[in-house]
């Protein structure tokens, strides 16, 4: 009787052992829509009859909270528990090492285009297929910029505001054609600081916490300007008239009060929270906040970040899944991470909530669906740019550092010179 | 006889001192390996000796002097202040406790909540559009201050800290001034001692050393602060509020620079361990 159950035992514990390591386990980004997306494509990836019983996807969801550094750990540490894991854009190059690279299946270009591909490279190779894509979007206040504009005196004072505080005087314009002078004038027009008549506290809320995400909400600005963290040579050139224009503006804006003072506390949801209370006028911030700026305030609308000299840009970058090197089960996992990078995922992934960056061609298909998706799209494939080194293997550390650096300059406590110089000299050593 | 009971404790101590061992032990023995050497994720298991050289990259590194500094200031500070708040209450409200014990429950209620939370709560509390401090100081006087902007923020972590922790100094106070007996006291009065002259000649004096042991503790824990700091206000605009910890955890998951934090760690252990020998070696020779 004993020698049965545990002949029947270990039966069962092979079975279960052969049966698990057979999967294809995929660590996915946890909570969201991003979760609910990837379940209903993985249920159907499972139902489709040319998947092999061994083949079929299991996930697998940790917490959010240190997702990344509890991923680099497991990746360095050669986990086996998964076989697919999540990547983001600025942190390819730190997995990069413990990962394969993989080849998408052929439509991945049209479905996807060459710029939302491009979130998912390193080192000229494809790590990943992106899943849901983030950038950032101009939001506005409609109805008083079209008050503004109908109103001769208003304009006149505009124009006054502009001289005093931008050096020439400028007339308002719809924020399509706003450039960041256009930007400022208006931050400034806005504010009770500096136009006592304003209908709002403040023209615009800047995130200025010392955080790595409120660095790529800010460097679409000294883009326009034609900044980059480094040239093709590999030299450091973070230290240019680019961005030292784009920081003085912004501090320009933060000394005259057009953003909150405690601004220099601020991420996501506090600046969100200003614009949600009626007391701001435009700000920029990530594509996700869209359904909850304008359910607080109905007249917002939304267009790509102002231009600059050098052209209209959006800083981009995405989720993706991509191979784990120790994966157990890598044929299985190719072939669910090929299927991914075809339309009908894609389709199937943006249907269940998710927010890929697709292609125009493709995206026509969720038009009446999902139209939100159609301007994400068009940014992305129009205005859409990784910094030269923005995927590197110190690429977050980049962030940090231009963070602490940056939010020093803005709240005074150090100049622009020694900010620039210690910049400089970080990501040079981070970079080289 | 004596020998057998000397093993006999030295085998039922073991578990614990296999637990500690464990437990502490070994992070402290990969902590000190790191330490001393080039290490990233990418090279946990094989890290390269390399000396001294973490420990002069954080000793030139400016971010950690100005670190220590915030430290130094915030803990002794904080520390003083909470001290200070602390016995004015326990000494102030001693007499209304004695009649309505259930007083104290109330007094420590901030103690209660988790450092996190409670930078959490001040994230909303004083967040210009959403918190009720700013809210009502823009209804009445038509004007708020700016609490986290870099010229107020060291005064408003200093006051969040103040507020949740005094009520621990307090405890301790008050258990030392009940303690006092009370025919020394009675004696005093007898002789005609005003209230003011029997607190500094009779009840302070024999409250010193709670008072010392409650300043070095609170001082302790202000130098290491991070929970409520890290998410009140992170590191701070130019790092304004980076202690000590924060600068270990920040070189360590954000930069992933393990042999710097670590390096930085030993240190920090280091002068806190001095610290503490140096106040014990005070608490000797004053009593």
């Amino acid at each position: 009787m004993t020698t049965r159950h545990l002949l029947g035992s270990a039966a069962l514990i092979a079975f279960l052992a052969g049966t698990a390591s057979a999967e294809v386990t995929v660590l996915g980004w946890p909570g969201g829509p991003e979760e609910t997306a990837l379940r209903a494509v993985a249920d159907l990836y499972n139902a489709r009859p040319d998947v092999a019983e061994e083949n079929k996807v299991d996930l697998l969801f940790t917490s959010r909270d240190g997702f990344f550094d509890k991923l680099q750990v497991d990746l360095a540490a050669g986990s086996t528990a998964f076989d697919v894991n999540l990547i983001a854009t600025y942190s390819i190059g730190r997995y990069a090492p413990f990962m394969e690279p993989i080849t998408l299946s052929d439509e991945a270009g049209a479905v996807f285009g060459d710029t939302v591909l491009s979130t998912m490279q390193f080192g000229g190779q494809q790590y990943g297929v992106p899943t849901d894509l983030s950038l950032h979007f101009l939001y506005y206040r409609k109805d008083l910029i079209d008050a503004l504009m109908a109103d001769d005196a208003a304009k006149a004072k505009y124009a006054d505001i502009a001289e005093q505080y931008l050096g020439e005087r400028l007339e308002p314009k719809d924020p399509a054609e706003w450039t960041w002078q256009d930007f400022a004038a208006n931050a400034l027009y806005f504010s009770q600081s500096v136009n006592p008549d304003s209908p709002t506290r403040y023209g615009t809320v800047i995130q200025m916490k010392n955080l790595l995400f409120n660095m790529m909400v800010f460097h679409s600005w000294p883009r326009s300007y034609g900044a980059n963290w480094m040239d093709d040579a590999g030299n450091i050139t973070v230290d240019s008239p680019a961005y030292r224009t784009a920081l003085e503006m912004a501090k320009m804006l933060y000394d005259a009060g057009a953003t909150p003072p405690d601004s220099t506390s601020y991420e996501y949801a506090e600046a969100n929270a200003a614009f949600t209370s009626g007391q701001v006028a435009a700000m920029i911030q990530w594509n996700a906040a869209a359904a909850e700026l304008t359910a607080a305030q109905p007249a917002t609308s939304t267009f790509a970040p102002p231009s600059g000299p050098d052209g209209r840009f959006t800083h981009i970058h995405g989720l993706g899944l991509g191979l784990n090197a120790a994966a157990e089960n890598k044929d299985g996992a190719i072939a669910f991470l090929q299927w991914l990078s075809t339309s009908e995922a894609a389709l199937a992934y943006a249907r269940a909530g998710g927010a890929p960056g697709l292609a125009s061609e493709t995206v026509a298909a969720l038009a009446a669906e999902r139209p939100d998706l159609v301007q994400v799209g068009e940014y992305a494939s129009t205005y859409g740019f990784v910094m030269n080194g923005g995927t590197s293997e110190n690429a977050l550390s980049v962030y940090e550092a231009q963070a602490k650096e940056f939010t020093g300059y803005w709240a005074g406590t150090q100049d622009l010179d020694t900010t620039m110089a210690n910049i400089t000299a970080t990501m040079t050593d981070l970079l080289k | 006889m004596q020998n057998r009971e000397r093993r006999e404790n030295a085998v039922l101590a073991s578990p614990l001192v296999l637990f500690l061992v464990a437990i502490l032990g070994f992070p402290v023995i990969l902590s000190v390996i790191y330490g001393f050497s080039e290490t990233s994720f990418t090279t946990l298991t094989s890290p390269k000796f390399n000396g001294l050289d973490n420990f002069r990259r954080v000793l030139a590194d400016q971010d950690f002097w100005q670190a220590v500094s915030f430290s130094l200031r915030f803990g002794v500070i904080c520390a003083v202040a909470q001290c200070v708040l602390g016995l004015f209450l326990a000494v102030y409200l001693a007499p209304l406790i004695r009649r309505h014990g259930w007083m104290v429950a109330i007094l420590i209620i901030p103690m209660i909540v988790a450092p996190a939370m409670m930078g959490l709560m001040y994230r909303l509390v004083l967040h210009e559009f959403a918190g009720p401090i700013p809210y009502y100081m823009y209804a009445l006087f038509g004007w708020s201050p700016s609490f986290l902007n870099a010229q107020n923020v060291f005064t408003t972590v200093v006051v969040a800290e103040t507020l949740q922790w005094t009520p621990f100094a307090f405890l301790l106070f008050l258990t030392a001034y009940q303690s006092i007996p009370q025919d020394l006291r009675e004696a005093a009065a007898v002789d005609g001692t005003r209230p003011w002259r029997m607190f500094r000649k009779i009840e302070l004096p024999l409250m010193a050393p709670t008072l010392f042991v409650a300043l070095f503790i609170r001082f302790i824990d202000g130098f290491r602060v991070f929970d409520n700091i890290y998410t009140l206000v992170g590191a701070g605009p130019g790092g304004a509020t980076t202690s000590m910890s924060i600068y270990i955890y920040e070189a360590f998951l954000r930069q992933g620079d393990i042999g710097r934090a670590l390096a930085a760690a030993i240190l920090l252990f280091g002068s806190a361990f001095l610290l503490l020998a140096l106040a014990q070696l005070f608490m000797r020779r004053a009593t």
